[in-house]
């Protein structure tokens, strides 16, 4: 069954064409990497999938329910979570604190005016199990806001984790990482995927990151889709490296 | 974690024992009760507007309309529908509320400064309202012709309409019950939204919160929760006033419970008390008062923007 | 029948006219720099004593021409000293600043200059009305409605040709590309609400001519200006143009079938806009292009 399936999406704002006629299926348990240079539509394409926008034209199919036309926040309550590439948490509350709204949300208690006691440590229990397959059961007290960018991403992506979802969209999850921050969240997303079975998709800019991961790779330029594949298949691909590839900071390829 | 609750236990029970002797410690400092009353009743409102304000991330420039709507909804009550305080103060509320709910699903699509801007411009309509429609309202000289009325509980009737003291407390009561409600709301689930609504709008997007939504109904509480504050305050001096619904009111409420520390949940109430005790002093030793509140409003903003409760709680860190 | 609608419609052009020049400086400021000026009205009482107390040296003309940059200056002053380290901050504290900044406007303009009004001379040959039939056009009125076509045409050259104005545009739309750029945006807030003081001033002077002159008067010249954009749209300087017209005349139509409402329907057709059309007749679209 495929989990999300996205067909033939564009996207305008008067005369500029972001995204152009993009198709792309993600089966369930897959991970799926977007990649492309700059300019080239990949965070608009996310926004069109989470909602942040509403597509030009074309349609978008999660677990098998159209939901071109939905709302952010209903797609967010049909399963789909999503991280950003500069990260949005809440800075002056705690870990813990950031992720139980997370899961009281997904709860549906978030009308409630009240919680049973029974249900609040429900609550606790699942906040805690997040933390700790994030790694972050040490800091659950400390602010958000005060937190090391590492860590502040693994918040985010403990808050993305709590809301049960059905599928993962991760962007650009190493962005602004040095090396060993990088390789902790490369271990973690790769935790999410090959025992937590998550479905997810990721933007990265980061190759290393991206081959590491990938079970398949679209590569967006200018807003159109300029090829799928498995990873071989894309490091193959000579469109691609002249597109992107070439101009990349591996000054061994001779292009 | 346990000590924070215990200081927590403590903090409040010496707020409430202040708040509960207030008539006796009040009077050897040159104070009266009356201006006890009347600081609970506009720290009441300060803290309505501050559950949207402070804790929502929402700025309403305006909320002075449904304190006004309450005060002329107790007052209406009072003179034309039954001689009863608690249906008064009831009536009061439920108008401020309703119209509030009814106004805030218009302008929930709306932020920052146009939010404010719309807020402040319908809290005129009102107040014009209330200046035009002189028959019902009494125009420019306010409502008046009624009085509070003697509460009877059966067993006993509190004289409030006499009493200093009865009606101090009373106040305090219904005070008592309306931050009770809020602090009740601010500690559930829901009231998280709204602080994750403040903290990140964005974030709270993405996890779900329909959040038009639930500014909506934070709005709406806010606005009972003010109304019931403006029907009390009618009954302090029996008197409804059309500047109560001014823009220049509202701007006072905002300005006690930046005053008292925004972040903080009982800040509004000592912002009120400063402001009251401090614009009450001026007025009684200048002409030019409204300069000096003005400079207030200028150095509170430009030196102390955390407030007061916000500046201890720094220091403390 | 017909005259008296003319003469109200007439009057409330002319009114809207004032109304325009209010809410144009209003609004400048607060499409660039975010902030609600609270204290326009009480700058539009500065710019009237200031004419008043120059006057008997320069004259009507002198004033006229004297008054606003001075007024300007001041408003450079106060947004320098107190508005600009507001500019990163919640737009809240900006709000409650400009506030209390309005009160000690009014009050000092009451301590400096006394409470009661003061009158103001105007030169006689624009106060005669221009002929017996059309006796509600007297040259003063006139001569205001002149300054303000002046005004928003200079206003007008001044966006679109000069290059602080194209940067003000820019700054309106985008102030982050604008200052990475390397245009210098304190600078560009700062003269931008210089101008938006300018016309405050200018409708300060007009004003005392038509009104006389007192402390309170500019806080009631305050809530139209607000109601002008929102029915204009915020972000739309032509909207605001439209809607302080807009607003004149409704006010002046409804003064001939329902005279107590007619301060009221201003209201009422901000009520309906804020229903049909959120955000304003010409809400979040360009400039004065």
């Amino acid at each position: 069954m495929n989990v999300l399936e996205i067909n033939s999406v564009s996207k305008r704002f008067g005369n500029l064409v972001a995204v152009r006629d993009v198709s792309l299926t993600v089966a369930t348990g897959e991970l799926c990497a977007v990649i492309g240079p700059n300019g080239a539509g990949k965070t608009t394409f996310f926004n069109l999938i989470s909602g942040f926008f509403l597509p030009t034209s074309g349609t978008i199919i999660f677990d098998g329910k159209d939901i071109t036309r939905l709302a952010t926040h209903e797609r967010v309550t049909r399963g789909m979570a999503r991280t950003f590439q500069i990260t949005e948490i809440f800075p002056e509350l705690t870990v813990f604190e950031n992720v139980r709204i997370a899961a009281e949300v997904a709860g549906g208690y978030r009308l409630r005016p009240w919680i049973a006691r029974a249900e609040m440590a429900r609550i606790h229990k699942q906040v805690e199990v997040t933390l700790s397959l994030v790694s972050l059961e040490a800091k659950t007290d400390r602010l958000v806001g005060e937190l090391a960018h590492g860590d502040q991403r693994a918040a985010e992506i403990a808050m993305a984790l709590a809301l049960k979802p059905h599928l993962l969209l991760l962007d650009e999850p190493t962005a602004g990482m040095g090396d060993q921050e990088t390789y902790q969240i490369t271990q973690l997303i790769r935790r999410l995927h090959r025992d937590s079975k998550y479905s997810i998709v990721l933007i990265e800019h980061d190759m290393r990151v991206v081959f590491h991961l990938a079970d398949r790779i679209c590569v967006l330029d200018q807003g159109r889709m300029l090829a799928q594949g498995t990873p071989q298949e894309i490091a193959a691909n000579e469109a691609v490296q002249a597109a992107y590839l070439g101009i990349s900071h591996d000054s061994s390829t001779q292009g | 974690m346990k000590d924070r609750l215990t200081r927590n236990w403590i903090v409040l029970a010496g707020i409430w024992t202040v708040l509960l002797l207030a008539p006796y410690w009040m009077a050897p400092l040159g104070g009266y009760t009356a201006l006890a009353t009347r600081v609970l009743v506009l720290g009441l409102a300060a803290m309505s507007l501050n559950f949207l304000l402070g804790f929502t991330g929402v700025l309403s420039f305006g909320h002075a309309a449904w304190f006004g709507l309450g005060a002329y909804g107790a007052g209406l009550t009072l003179k034309y529908l039954a001689l009863s305080t608690p249906l008064a103060v009831i009536v009061g509320m439920l108008l401020g509320g309703l119209c509030g709910a009814v106004l805030g699903a218009l302008l929930v699509r709306r932020r920052g400064v146009y939010f404010a801007m719309v807020t402040i411009a319908f809290g005129q309509v009102f107040y014009y309202i209330a200046f035009q429609w002189s028959s019902l309202t009494g125009g420019d000289d306010g409502l008046r012709g009624f009085s509070r009325q003697p509460i009877d509980l059966g067993l006993f009737k509190l004289d409030i309409s006499s009493n200093a003291y009865s009606f101090y407390y009373f106040v305090l009561f219904c005070f008592a019950v309306v931050v009770g409600a809020m602090g009740f709301i601010l500690r559930s689930p829901f009231g998280r939204t709204m602080i994750a609504i403040r903290e990140n709008e964005r974030r709270s997007r993405f996890l779900g919160i329909p959040v038009e939504r639930h500014i909506w109904i934070a709005f709406t509480l806010s606005c009972f929760f003010m109304a019931s504050a403006g029907a009390l305050y009618a009954l302090v001096n029996n008197f409804a006033d059309p500047r109560g619904l001014h823009y220049s009111q509202s701007g006072d409420f905002v300005m006690m419970a930046v005053m008292g520390g925004m972040r903080s949940f009982w800040g509004p109430l000592l912002g009120a008390a400063v402001f009251v005790v401090l614009q009450d002093y001026l007025s009684s030793i200048t002409v030019n008062w409204m300069s000096f509140v003005g400079l207030l409003f200028v150095l509170v903003v430009l030196f102390f923007p955390r407030g007061l409760l916000g500046f201890l709680q720094r220091s403390k860190a | 029948m017909t005259l008296l609608l003319l003469f109200n419609i007439t009057n409330g052009l002319i009114v809207g006219a004032f109304y325009v020049l209010m809410a144009l400086g209003l609004s400048l400021i607060l499409n660039l720099s975010n902030v609600i000026n609270f204290a326009h009205g009480g700058f539009l009482v500065i710019g009237g004593y200031i004419a008043y107390t120059i006057t008997p040296y320069v004259g009507f003309w002198g004033a006229l021409l004297l008054a606003p940059p001075l007024t300007a200056i001041i408003g450079l002053v106060v947004e320098r000293v107190l508005i600009r380290p507001l500019y990163g901050r919640d737009p809240l504290y900006s709000l409650l600043l400009t506030f209390g900044l309005a009160f000690i406007i009014e009050d000092g303009t009451r301590f400096i200059w006394g409470p009661q009004g003061k009158p103001v001379t105007i030169p006689p040959f624009l106060s005669a009305p221009l002929s017996n039939e059309l006796f509600f056009v007297t040259g003063y009125r006139l001569f205001m409605v002149a300054v303000v076509i002046v005004a928003v045409a200079l206003l007008f050259v001044l966006l679109r040709y000069t290059r602080l104005g194209i940067r003000i545009r820019a700054g309106t739309l985008d102030l982050e590309t604008v200052a990475a750029l390397g245009i210098n945006v304190q600078m560009l807030r700062s003269l931008n609400f210089a101008v938006g003081i300018f016309l405050a001033g200018l409708s300060g002077v007009l004003a005392a001519g038509q009104l006389g002159l007192e402390p309170t008067m500019g806080t009631g010249l305050l809530m139209p200006s607000f109601i002008a954009i929102i029915v204009g749209g915020i972000g739309s300087l032509l909207g605001t143009l439209i809607g302080g017209l807009l607003i004149g005349v409704t006010s002046g139509i409804t003064a001939v079938f329902f005279p107590a409402a007619s301060e009221a329907v201003i209201y009422v057709l901000m009520a309906v806009i804020l229903l049909t059309r959120p955000r304003g007749l010409f809400g979040e679209e360009g400039m004065m292009s």
